[in-house]
């Protein structure tokens, strides 16, 4: 899920960058530094969104940086467990399949796949019911549930089941 | 479930987001001619996926969706699946979002099916 929230981070400048455009160059270093990373406590970071404030400089011993606290909002997006989303296929293979979440990535193991589908290989690998009614395959719209997340410090890693009721297809390519 | 560990979080729809970063996405696309090429991945992947998932496109609908759910008494966490997922009936609501057919509340099948009726009649009439 995304959430909006106000994370704090102290900037170091280089006192080249000091001037009247202080502030846009604090602003233009924490969006770059900070967009798109991730950290296991608060998800990824996709956008900032504003700027709360910016407090005053410490000049660091011996180097002459600057740090500035800076208080910003972005736009975070974390997976939970137990959560339930709509995510789009991208790798099939035997073991089971990948799926993306905006950045996040979640394998459905084939553990995790109801019984009465079965892999069926070829060039566009793809999990069927034995009706062929329902197919999943690269492109496929999924809703899941994230059984389990793993989180390092620069990334986070999901399991995710469709062996549950409402979970599985919402939307087929080849069938539309 | 998040309120644990991010005390000043607010969670957000699908449809809030893509409003987001679709005005961050046109303000980088004044500054510079190539705006891809200064989005980190993530800012794409997401923009993509808040795209492709929305399920109201007109900022309108995204704002009534939430004034109207947020008269059912749900915690935000709730509300967000709710809008995110936009259930059809009311088992599958359920089956979404557990926690409101819990904690003793007064959410029977009848106010749950008028909240989803509510929210079939936004996507009606966008």
């Amino acid at each position: 899920m995304f959430f909006h929230i106000v994370l704090e981070r102290n900037m170091q400048l280089h006192p080249r960058h000091f001037g009247r455009n202080l502030r846009d160059n604090i602003v233009a270093k924490l969006m770059k530094d900070v967009e798109g990373t991730c950290s296991g406590r608060h998800g990824f970071v996709v956008a900032i969104t504003g700027i709360e404030n910016i407090g005053k400089g410490l000049i660091r011993d011996g180097t002459g940086f600057v740090s500035f606290p800076v208080k910003y909002q972005c736009v975070v997006f974390r997976p939970f467990k137990g959560e339930i989303l709509e995510a789009v296929v991208t790798m099939v293979n035997k073991m089971g399949f990948f799926a993306e979440a905006g950045p996040v990535q979640i394998f459905v193991s084939n553990h995790l796949i109801p019984d009465d589908m079965e892999f069926q290989s070829g060039d566009m690998p793809n999990y069927t019911t034995s009706d062929g009614s329902v197919k999943i395959q690269k492109d496929s719209e999924v809703r899941l549930k994230i059984i389990g997340t793993r989180v390092d410090a620069t990334e986070i890693f999901c399991i995710g089941t469709i062996k549950d009721d409402f979970l599985g297809v919402i939307n087929d390519p080849a069938a539309a | 479930m998040s309120g644990e560990e991010e005390e000043n979080a607010a969670e957000l729809k699908i449809g809030d987001v893509a409003l987001i970063l679709e005005h961050k996405y046109e303000q980088l696309q004044q500054m510079s001619e190539d705006p891809l090429n200064q989005v980190s991945q993530v800012f794409e992947k997401s923009l993509q996926y808040v795209k492709r998932f929305s399920r109201y496109k007109n900022p309108d609908a995204v704002r009534q969706v939430r004034e109207i759910l947020s008269r059912y008494q749900l915690a935000e966490f709730e509300l967000c699946v709710l809008g995110n997922l936009c259930p059809e009936t009311v088992e599958e609501a359920i089956a979404m979002v557990p926690s409101i057919k819990t904690k003793g509340r007064a959410h029977d099948d009848e106010a749950i099916e008028k909240m989803l009726n509510d929210l079939s009649l936004i996507k009606k009439f966008e």
